[in-house]
């Protein structure tokens, strides 16, 4: 039996894999908020689960006139990024930018508007879906040309898991340059570090807090797309689960740190690919499959136990 | 361009009961070193916080060449060329030396983000100018060799050394000091003023300065305030300063000027006492 699972190994690793780069991309939105605010955007699963959406749209309305499914997911994931990213940036301009302004210290209040703003966009998508097709559970469009697959090493990879992986690959080094090699990373910093000081320094605090979420808006849109490409079947309700992990990847890695995002992502991924795939042979079945979602949670909660912190929190303590 | 002629005009700020400036005047001639002094709480920093923008007033008004900047937010200030240096300093201390400074400079790059994202060639000569002035400024202050370090693994010299650096960078008419003397020896104090001396000439600033250390405030200032209580009670050139019972009262409390010396109740040796726990001495004053 042990030979059996160890085989299996190399394809639960990628199937991990797949799954941590799509939870690191969401992870980077609510860090990177975190970093700038202190705030935990709650609404973050909601912009993910809208980036799904538009890919899906995408895909249903011009998949009959773009016949290159690679030219099409392009597409899908730059209206995606687009998207989830302008709505971010309304969510922070209407629904966060007036607590601010009124200098609310109390944490709790934005921290209660983020579960409110979550509410109305997973309704809003229900009833515009509702209203253009008559349903709200979606699937991706299937397109041939990213179907296929190859096996490598004994491990089955599709085309699309490859495309899933570089965009994610590409993203999160493009991530890693605009933050430490550009003059709105470097602003982004410094207000993350310490927002008075910034300001002294010529700094508009709210257009860099504009700039990160539709940054993290973005990311988590584009990770939107590549997870209904995935896992095919989007619904307004989508965006919870992947959204609350993501979250916990954030504070696996220590909230707030960008590169702790990114680790924290990954080991989701795999601890729960891992878990999902042996408990239920490993307890002859006690535990079945259905636990994996718990399995993520258990983690974090052993972890906040013995390293607050997260992962990195204590080797990097630069916030975003 | 020249530093900036600073007019305060009855400025006012209340917290709650406390009124922390209270109908202040004053007014600063453009290149003029000059220095706010006062007792702990006297209202020195709020009324930094009131020119830079960080607080509001209630009422009264601050003029910049004339310019009213009552309303304006920090950011706005800093970019109409007014720097800052704080009291307990406030570096960006996960970012390098060089960061730091470019962080000024950045008020002063137009280039749009988008084209700042796609790397146009304009942005890159910007960003390479910024570069090039932030290391300029460095090499000024004396730190260019540490560029490449994080702020926060400095000396506690070169912090402060950083901090106006970074202030510098704005291109600032006027400058403001939050005690930069704090924390220094009396050797360390010399060149900060020979420092303080020479920017207003190679920058071509107004200097604000507030500080305790009362050696260096008689020999540096073109002209003092004091502040007591957050109301002005004296200003004028430092040996009129020095000579006012009123200061005398307020540094030593009543009985002193009445009673007292004039040796023991000269501002600069008790200040100077008061201060040689944080390793700031200095009895230089003639």
């Amino acid at each position: 039996m042990l030979d059996s699972l160890l085989s299996l190994l190399p394809q639960i690793l990628f199937e991990g894999l797949l799954l941590g780069f799509v939870y690191a991309m969401i992870a980077l939105g609510y860090t990177m908020v975190y970093g700038v605010l202190e705030l935990i955007n709650f609404a973050h699963s909601e912009i993910f689960m809208i980036g799904a959406v538009a890919g899906v749209e995408i895909f249903r309305s011009l998949s009959n006139i773009i016949h290159n499914g690679y030219l099409l997911l392009l597409v899908a994931i730059v209206v995606g990024g687009l998207v989830s990213g302008l709505v971010a940036i309304a969510m922070e301009r209407f629904a966060y930018r007036p607590l601010r302004r009124r200098g609310t210290t109390n944490r709790l209040v934005p921290l209660i508007t983020a579960v409110g703003v979550s509410f109305v966009l997973q309704d809003l998508v229900r009833l515009i879906e509702a209203l253009w097709h008559n349903e709200f559970f979606l699937r991706m469009a299937s397109v041939s040309d990213l179907e296929g697959s190859v096996t490598v090493l004994g491990i089955f990879i599709q085309y699309k898991s490859i495309v899933v992986i570089v965009v994610s690959l590409a993203m999160l080094a493009g991530l890693n340059l605009l933050v430490n090699k550009t003059r709105l990373g470097t602003a982004i910093r410094t207000v993350a570090q310490d927002m008075d000081t910034a300001r002294l320094m010529g700094i508009n605090p709210d257009r860099v807090v504009s700039s990160t979420f539709f940054i993290g808006g973005s990311l988590g849109g584009v990770a939107g797309v590549l997870f209904a490409l995935q896992y095919t079947t989007i619904s307004p309700y989508s965006g919870f689960l992947p959204g609350i992990k993501a979250f916990t990847a954030a504070v696996l890695g220590g909230i707030g740190n960008i590169p702790g995002a990114m680790v924290g992502g990954l080991v989701l991924g795999e601890l729960e690919t891992l878990a999902g795939t042996y408990l239920p042979t490993l307890t002859n079945g006690t535990i079945g499959t259905e636990y994996k979602d718990i399995i993520a949670f258990l983690v974090l909660i052993l972890l906040l136990l013995f390293r607050p912190q997260g992962l990195l929190g204590q080797i990097v303590k630069e916030k975003v | 361009m020249s530093g900036y002629a600073v007019e305060v005009k009855n400025l006012t700020k209340r917290f709650g009961g406390l009124i922390a400036v209270n109908e202040v005047s004053m007014s600063v001639k453009p290149g003029e070193i000059f220095s706010v002094i006062g007792p702990n709480g006297a209202g020195k920093t709020t009324f930094f916080n009131l020119l830079t923008g960080i607080n509001k007033p209630d009422s009264g008004n601050l003029l910049l060449d004339g310019r009213d900047v009552v309303g304006l937010a920090p950011e706005q200030v800093a970019a109409r060329g007014v720097g800052r240096t704080f009291q307990n300093i406030r570096l960006f201390g996960a970012m390098t030396v060089l960061e730091n400074v470019l962080v000024g400079r950045y008020v002063h790059i137009r280039t749009p983000y988008p084209s700042a994202l796609a790397r146009t060639p304009g942005c890159r000569r910007e960003e390479k100018k910024a570069a090039e002035r932030s290391l300029e400024l460095l090499d000024y202050m004396g730190i260019a060799s540490r560029a490449g370090e994080l702020a926060r693994n400095l000396s506690y010299g070169e912090q402060r050394r950083l901090e106006i650096a970074r202030a510098l960078a704005l291109d600032p008419r006027l400058l403001l000091l939050d005690e930069p003397a704090a924390g220094m020896n009396p050797q360390e104090t010399e060149e900060l003023k020979k420092l303080i001396r020479a920017l207003r000439t190679d920058m071509d600033l107004t200097v604000v300065l507030i500080e305790h250390d009362m050696s260096m405030v008689m020999s540096i200032s073109d002209r003092i305030v004091v502040l007591q209580f957050g109301s002005v009670i004296a200003e004028g050139l430092p040996a009129e300063i020095r000579a006012n019972t009123k200061v005398i009262e307020a540094y030593l409390g009543s009985g002193a000027a009445a009673g007292g010396g004039a040796a023991s109740s000269d501002p600069a040796t008790t200040e100077s006492r008061a201060a040689a726990g944080n390793g700031a001495t200095g009895e230089h004053h003639a």
